[in-house]
Parts: structure tokens; sequence; C-alpha cells
């Protein structure tokens, strides 16, 4: 039996080799990440400078943080970290993170939300810039800006959406039930068990988060892809796209997450950054390290080129969008 | 000579030989002695008792009154003090909407006079007139001092779900401040407090024998104060548990079916054996011998310096999940710890919890301070004494991170005792360390000065003292005051003994003070030293021209300003170092708001630091203790270097996805 359209590792695997053929794309989200990496980084690095630079302190903090370095400027200088640290631990507690908290942010928390609303604009610019860039075999950095403002306004819309939708699922589905589940889970016999209830509404959370990622993703793809269609039938086509194909998509999603899984446990187990000069002068640290980032978002290219073979490769004849390069070589015929 | 004068004399006897045998183990003669029998309704969570009281007037007035605390009752309604000073949040977060109390239903007193028609609640600390934690019972005819008494009582007791040291979860039972329990009497009267959110007990010392009834699945998984004397089957389906203790202040018990029970023996000469019986939840099966261990060293830590643990057997219970609020508390010869299924061995939760708890036995156990009104005594001390422990026996202890409920080390070390008391300098100026428990601004500050800022006050004193000394004072206040009622001052002196020296300004600025230490290095610099400008003596005349000697500049002058920053003034050493290795180290008394060090023409100036030592750990900000002319810009660079790596990490996570 010859499999009529391709699977999902098959996309995966085509995906990421569309990735490296056009490596620019990583190069300009790359570049977009460092750039507002360094907006955030820029006055805690000033800061660290000067506290760090003349204090007999900073001879021992090469290598490891001290904690009581650490604690005493989170107390001397609230205005630079306010909250964010109990607002980053709030993220990865059993009981979630309650809105109440934000108004508290100061300094580096309040400068990353603002920076994480500029992200999301750029995210959907880059999104825009990247899928028009796959489609086209010739494709150049020119095409990724062409391609991004082209598409801005609508993915704006999407990216946006799909955000107050994740936003809606931690909250309804994970801080939600742990609010809810409380006293059930006090009431438990064993600490196993609660740890087993905290696991089922994390798996509840990542299969919505999942569920939102990739229709938001089936209609970008789409909308790319179909530029014949009005509007509202590309958004719906996008919808069934995702709907279509289920597995093919969770598979591909599957396999970018265990591969950039796969990537982080690397890293920290090898740890670079560890032990100070001991183990890597600075300049090849900060080689290792946007290396690191740059293979990471090659991986995540090759995860939105692998989309968009899993929804437009293989011709539907309802609503699929046939490709517009050179043609799919024949099956080879069964004999 | 008749029957009953036999009877008396029998009892007499007895009695004095019990006494000779207590006064041979170096037991103190009892005060409040009770014998209790108890029957436990699991189902109800509740327990029928009564109770016989012997109580001892040690004081040079008569008694008219007896004080008893119930603090059972501090769980009946949301209008007790405790309640209303919680607001309704304590140890295991958001209190339970589940009521305990204790009801006497008979006191019979000397002659069997009835004296429950004389009870009456009353409230000392804050006069709430709906608090029943303390009642007041007036007697047909005052107890002259040295005088003994028996009061026989009745009484029911309802248990909450545990949130607050004692409760039921499911069928485990933590059962504590459980008893009607008399007050304790000094010269100017009761000192008999209500139970308030912030504060723990006081009581006097006595023997205790306790029977205990409760259903037969709690066969062989019941713990409690002291030594089992007696394991029997009653009536169908019930086991009876008989313990005994001598010279000790309160008495709490557990069960629950689930228990491991285990065993274990201290043995350590000059310091004699202890049992120690190991009450384990079953899935922290894998953690027993980190709490044995912790139960060692603690028992051969404080045992070295104050003095042998003087009871034969030591109790650790473990509570399951969702009774976290039974959790870390200190009973005698009997504790509680507190542990996480997966917490990594780097992280010393159960050892840290443990030691502490365990330390109580001292701090508290024999040293029996007045936890309402001077908890540093028992609490601070004890701290300090945890952390000198963990010190010598694990290290570091290590950051974890809480990842839904997992717990994984983050490889950052949390040194004793500085990094483990940090949280005193959030509250530093909030309270007077010397206050009484419930009048802290908060919890927060509560804990951060009754627990952090005596153990960093008591570590500052040991740096100034030396070790040896400071082994000398504790040893001297621990033989001087065991099986007693120790205060703040009795301390001091024990200090001043030992010493041969007045240290009452220390515990002025420290104990008695809401002041803040902070020394700072307000300027360190270093420049080359220029030739002399200006008209200077030359063959009786002035000239522009500078003798020969100081016509070339040599050197560098540097020029070090450390101030006091803080309101309370230290002792501080500063060092300057300079190229070559060369070193200038200087006493300063810290008392005026700066000192200004010159160098003139030297060699050039690396480092200058106040307090290198690091002797005063109450300073405030260690951050500004040091600078150096020449800025080092490696530590500065890594980390930022990383949050660059990190941050990108993080923008990418969020635009992964949605």
């Amino acid at each position: 039996m010859v499999s009529r359209g391709p699977r999902a590792l098959r996309c995966f695997l085509r995906g990421l080799g569309l990735s490296l053929s056009k490596p620019y794309l990583a190069i300009a989200l790359w570049l977009i990440q460092l750039m507002l990496a360094a907006a955030l980084i820029l006055p805690i690095g000033n800061q660290l400078h000067a506290l760090l630079d003349r204090s007999p302190s900073g001879a021992k903090m090469v290598a490891v943080p001290d904690y009581s370095w650490w604690e005493t400027v989170r107390r001397v200088h609230p205005d630079v970290l306010g909250n964010f640290p109990e607002i980053a631990t709030g993220l990865l507690s059993p009981e979630g993170i309650p809105w109440s908290k934000l108004p508290g942010m100061l300094g580096v928390g309040a400068t990353a939300f603002s920076l994480a609303i500029l992200a999301i604009v750029l995210h959907a610019f880059a999104l825009g810039g990247t899928l028009g860039a796959l489609r086209e075999p010739s494709s150049s950095l020119v095409t990724f800006g062409r391609e991004g403002m082209r598409r801005m306004p609508a993915f704006l819309v999407f990216t946006f959406a799909a955000w107050g939708a994740a936003f809606a699922a931690y909250q309804w589905i994970y801080v939600g039930s742990g609010v809810a589940l409380r006293s059930r889970v006090r009431d438990l016999h064993t600490e196993q068990a609660a740890l087993a209830v905290t696991g089922l509404r994390l798996l509840a959370l990542a299969l919505a988060l999942a569920v939102i990622k990739l229709l938001a993703d089936s209609v970008r793809t789409v909308w790319v892809a179909r530029p014949d269609l009005p509007p509202v039938s590309r958004f719906l086509f996008g919808i069934g796209g995702a709907v279509a194909r289920p597995l093919r998509l969770f598979g591909i999603l599957g396999m970018y997450a265990v591969t950039t899984l796969g990537l982080y446990l690397i890293w920290l187990v090898l740890d670079p950054s560890a032990g100070g000069e001991a183990r890597l002068a600075l300049g090849p640290l900060i080689i290792t390290q946007q290396v690191f980032v740059f293979v990471r978002l090659l991986i995540k290219i090759g995860y939105y080129a692998g989309i968009s073979e899993a929804l437009t490769r293989a011709p539907s004849p309802e609503y699929s969008y046939v490709a517009a390069e050179t043609p799919a070589p024949a099956e080879p015929s069964a004999t | 000579m008749s029957a009953a004068k036999v009877r008396v004399l029998a009892l007499a006897l007895c009695a004095g030989a019990a006494a000779a045998g207590l006064l041979a183990q170096g037991f103190p003669p009892p005060i409040a002695s009770y014998q209790i029998t108890c029957r436990l309704d699991a189902e109800k969570k509740a327990l029928e008792a009564n109770e016989v009281l012997t109580w001892k007037n040690t004081t040079a007035r008569p008694a008219a009154t007896l004080r008893f605390h119930l603090y059972l009752n501090a769980f009946q309604n949301t209008l007790s003090t405790f309640w209303r000073e919680s607001g309704g949040d304590h140890r295991d977060g958001a209190l339970p909407e589940s009521w305990g109390s204790v009801e006497v239903t008979r006191m019979t007193g000397p002659d069997g006079a009835d004296l429950l028609p004389a009870l009456r609640f009353i409230a000392p600390d804050d006069g709430n007139p709906n608090d029943r934690t303390v009642a007041e019972v007036i007697l047909p005819r005052p107890v002259q001092p040295g005088e003994t008494i028996s009061v026989a009582l009745d009484f029911a007791a309802k248990l909450p779900r545990v949130s607050v040291r004692t409760g039921y979860k499911d069928d485990f039972f933590m059962v504590a401040q459980w008893f009607p329990k008399i007050g304790v009497l000094e010269e100017g009267g009761w000192n008999c407090h209500q139970f308030h959110a912030q504060s723990e007990f006081f009581s006097d010392f006595g023997n205790y024998d306790v029977s205990i009834d409760v259903p037969a699945r709690y066969k062989g998984r019941v713990g409690a104060t002291g030594e089992r004397v007696e394991e029997r089957e009653t009536s169908a389906g019930r086991v009876l548990y008989r313990f005994r203790q001598a010279a000790v202040h309160d008495f709490a018990w557990t069960a629950d079916p689930s228990y491991l029970v285990l065993e274990d023996t201290f043995r350590e000469a000059g310091l004699g054996d202890v049992r120690l019986h190991l009450y384990l939840q079953p899935e922290h099966a894998d953690q027993a011998q980190r709490y044995f261990g912790a139960a060692k060293a603690a028992l051969s830590g404080y045992g070295r310096i104050l003095g042998a643990y003087p009871y034969p057997t030591l109790s650790i219970v473990d509570p399951p999940w969702g009774a976290h609020g039974a959790g870390g508390m200190e009973y005698p010869t009997l504790i509680t710890g507190g542990t996480a299924w997966s917490d990594p061995r780097s992280v010393l939760r159960p050892e840290g919890v443990t030691v502490h708890e365990a330390g109580h036995q001292f701090f508290y156990g024999l040293l029996a301070s007045n936890e309402f009104e001077e908890a540093w005594l028992d609490e601070g001390f004890n701290t300090y004494m945890c952390d000198r422990v963990l010190k010598a026996v694990y290290g570091a202890n290590h950051v974890d991170l809480d990842v839904f409920g997992l717990h994984f080390p983050l490889g950052i070390d949390i040194h004793y005792p500085l990094d483990a008391n940090l949280r005193y300098f959030d509250v530093a100026d909030w309270d007077v360390l010397a206050s009484d428990s419930w009048k802290f601004r908060n919890r927060r500050s509560y804990g951060g000065q009754v627990y952090s800022k005596t153990a960093l006050t008591l570590a500052t004193l040991e740096r100034l003292l030396g070790t040896p000394m400071m082994d000398k004072a504790l040893r001297l206040y621990a033989d001087r005051w065991r099986f007693r009622h120790p205060k703040t001052r009795d301390f001091i002196a024990c200090v001043n003994d030992a010493t041969g020296a007045d240290w009452t300004w220390f515990f002025d600025r420290t104990f008695f003070s809401s002041g803040i230490v902070d020394y700072a290095m307000a300027q360190a610099d270093s420049v080359p030293a220029k030739a002399p400008l200006g008209l200077f003596e030359k063959d009786g005349k002035l000239s522009p021209e500078p003798p020969a000697a100081l016509a070339r500049a040599r050197g560098y002058d540097s020029v070090v300003t450390v101030i006091r920053r803080g309101d309370v003034a230290m002792p501080v050493d500063v060092l300057l170092r300079f190229e070559g290795d060369r070193v200038y180290r200087s006493h300063w008394d810290g008392e005026a708001r700066w000192k200004r060090f010159r160098v003139t023409s030297g060699p050039r100036l690396i480092e200058a630091v106040v307090d290198p030592d690091e002797k005063i750990l109450l300073d405030a900000d260690e951050t500004n203790n040091g600078s150096q002319p020449e800025p080092d810009l490696r530590a500065a660079t890594r980390w930022t270097t990383r949050a660059v790596f990190w941050v990108q990490n993080m923008i990418d996570f969020m635009t992964v996805a949605w």
C-alpha cells in the first residue's frame, strides 16, 4: 500500500531540510530575539556592573552566584526585580499565578511585560515572513521582510487571539482546577496522589495549548497558501486543515517539542557556563550560547515548514493549496 | 496504727523513694504532675478523658485561684483570639473550617469540693470575651506556699482538622495542647496566657502518666511523650497504651494506622544512650535514615555543648500529606518532622526540621523559658545551635526549585548561619526583638526577629567572643538553668560571668533594639602621588623648588573612608590590602559615623574591606562592605551574558507558541 500523503516524521524532516536551506530565516529570528533580550538586559547588566565591578564579592561570583549577595540585592534594590522572581516561580507552582500579582511588577518584570507585547508584534511579523518565504522556491531576506509586512495585520489578530486563548486556558484549566481542587488535593492520602493530580491538570493544559497552537498555525499556513480565497474562507479552511489532520499535526508538534527538549537537556547536562572561567572563557561561552540559540531557531523554522508541508503538500480536492514549485515526483508504480 | 495511716505512710514512702530516684537522675522535684486516662473516638475525632493534677505552690504567696489553659478552644470558632489574630491563615495556609474544643465536665478540688461552678473564662491578654482558652477557678481555700493539692477533672475534647500543630487528618491524629493544663504561678501571680496566633507555650515541670485507649487498628502505631510502659487489649477491638515520663512540661501523642514504626539508638560516650522511635509515612520510607541521622546529629551536637539529653527516648513523627500543619513542632521527648516525597538529598529539609525540633529538647525542653513572653530564648537560641550543627555535619544547604510540586536542586549553596537567616533583614526595623510573641507586627516579623535575628545575634557574639568562650557561656547557662525557667537577663548574666566582662551593651543594641547595623565602604581611592607644589623653605627663604627629598613623586596616595550607615554601632575591623601583599588591619570601635584612613606615597591600594572576617552577621548590607579601586568586570559580564542567553530562550518560549 502506498501512502497518499506525507506522514508526520517525513513532514518534520522535510521541514528541517527546508529550514537548513534557508538559514537567513533563523538568522532573522535570532536577530529579533537578541534585540529584544538586549533591551531587557541592558539595565540589568549595568546594575550588575555597578554592584560587582568594585566589590570584593565580584571575584567570588565569576563562577557561582552567591545566595546572600543575590538576596541582599533583591532586598536593597526592590525596584530592579520587583516581584518578577515570585511571578516566575509562581508559574511553575501547582497553584499557578493569580493575575493580582501582575500589578506588582517593577523594573525588570515590568520591562519584560512590555517587551512581551512587542515580542508578540514582532512574532506576528516574523511568522508572516517565515511562512511566506518558505513557500517561494527562491526567496531571500527581502522576501521575508516583504511577506512579513504583507501578512502582519491578519497575523497580529491571529497571534493576539491565540495568546488570549492560551491565557484563558491557563486561567480556566490550570489555575481554575487548582482552586477548585485545592481542598480535595489536601485530603488525598499521599503526596504522590497529589502530584498525579497536578500532572493531569498539566496534561490537560498542555493539550489545550497544543490545540490552540495547531489551530493558529494551521490558519496562518492556509492564510499564506491560499491568497485566492476570501478571508473568511481562508480562516475556515485553516481550521478545517487542522481538524482534518490532527494526528499528523500533533505528530509534528510532538517531534518539535521532543527535539527542542532534547537540545535543552544536552545544554543542561553539559552546562557550558558552569564553573566560570575554568570551563569556558567569555568569548567561547558567548559563541556557544548563540550557536545553541541559532540551532534551536533552525528547529523552530523546521517545525513551521513541516506544518506547511503537512497542510499544503498533499493536495486535497476540497481546499488544499497545490504547491507552486516543481511537481512532486511520480509515485513508483506498485507491482 | 490504723489501716488508713498505714496507707498514707506507704504512699509517703513510695513518693519519697520515687523522688529520690528522680533526683538521682538529676530530675527536679515535680511542680505540676498529671495522671490522665483518655479514650479516642476515631470516627468522631473526639476524646473522653479524666485527669488528676497534682500541683505544688512553689511561690512565697498563697494561691487563691488556679488558672488553666484550654488551648483547644482556640479552634472553637472564629471569635477566638487565635482566629482573630491569624486572620484565618496559619502554618499550613488557610485554616479549614473544622472546629475543635475542650470542655471540662467535672472538677473537684482538695477535700472533694466541686470546683466547676467556680470556673470562669478570662482573657488576661486582650480582654476578648469570646476567647475560651484560659479558665480561672476560685478555690474554697488558698493553697499555701509549699502546699501540694490534687484536682480531678473530666473533660471532653473535639479535635479540629489539623492545621496548627494539633488535630486529625483521615486516620492520622496528632494530639497536642489537648488537656486542661495549669499555668505557671510566679511571685507576681499567674502566668497563663491565651492561645495566640504567634506564640507557643509555657508550663511547669512534672511527672506524666498517661493512658491512651485507641481502636485496635492503631495497634503498634501509637507514639507519645515518654516511655511506653504498657500495651494491652481492653474491650473488643480496642488497645490501651500507657506512657510515663518524669520531669517534662507537656505531653503529646500521635496515632496513625499507616505509620511505619522504626527504631534506632543514639549512642555516644558521655552522652548516654537514647532510643529513637520513628513514626514514618510509607511514601517517605527511603528517608528514614535522613531522619535518624539528623536526630543523632542534634543529640550529639547539642549534647556536647549543653550537656546530655537526659531522657531515655526520643520519638520522631512524620506527618502525612495534607497534615503539614502538624509538622515542625516540638514536645517533650517527641518531635514532628517534615519532608516531601521528592526532596533531593542535597536539600536539607528533613534534616533541618529534625535537627531544629530535636534541638528544642534543650531550648524549650530543659531550658524551659517562657515562649509567650521571650520566644527568642527557645526559637532563636535553638536556631543558632541548629545552624551550628547543620553546618558541622552537613556543610551547606542548597536552593531548590519547586516545579509543579516536584523539588529540584539548583546547585546554589545556602551557607549557615547567614544565608539561612536572611529573612531577618526584610523586617530588621519592624519590631524590637524583646517583645511578647503576639505583639509582633505580623508573622513575618515574628519569624524574622525571633528566629533569625536571635540566631545572627548569637552567631555575631560567638565571632566576637570566640567559639570556646561562647560554648563556655552556653554551658554555664544550660547547667545553671536546666529544668528551670530562665529569662533573658539570666543568659546575659551567664555571658558576663563566663567572659568576666560586661556584655550588656551588646544585648541592649540587639535584643532590646530595633536598630540596624550597616557599615559601608564609602570611598577607596588610590592615585599616583604627585610632586608637591607651592613654596618651600630653603636656606631660610621660601622657594618654589621643593626639597630634593620631596621633589620626586613616589608611590600612590590612598584614601579610604568607612561609614556607619546603621543606627547600631558594633566594633569592626578594617582591612586595607596593597600591592605586594602588604596588608594593613585596624580595629575601629564603630561608634563614630565615619572613619578615614590615609596612606601617602605608599603602594597601590588593591582592596579595602570593613569587617573582612564577616564577624558582624547583623550587617544589613554586606554588598557595600568592600571596594577596590580597579574594577573587575568579569563577574558582571559573565552574569549579563547568562542573562541575555536565558532571556533569549524565554522570549522564544513565549513566541514559540501562540
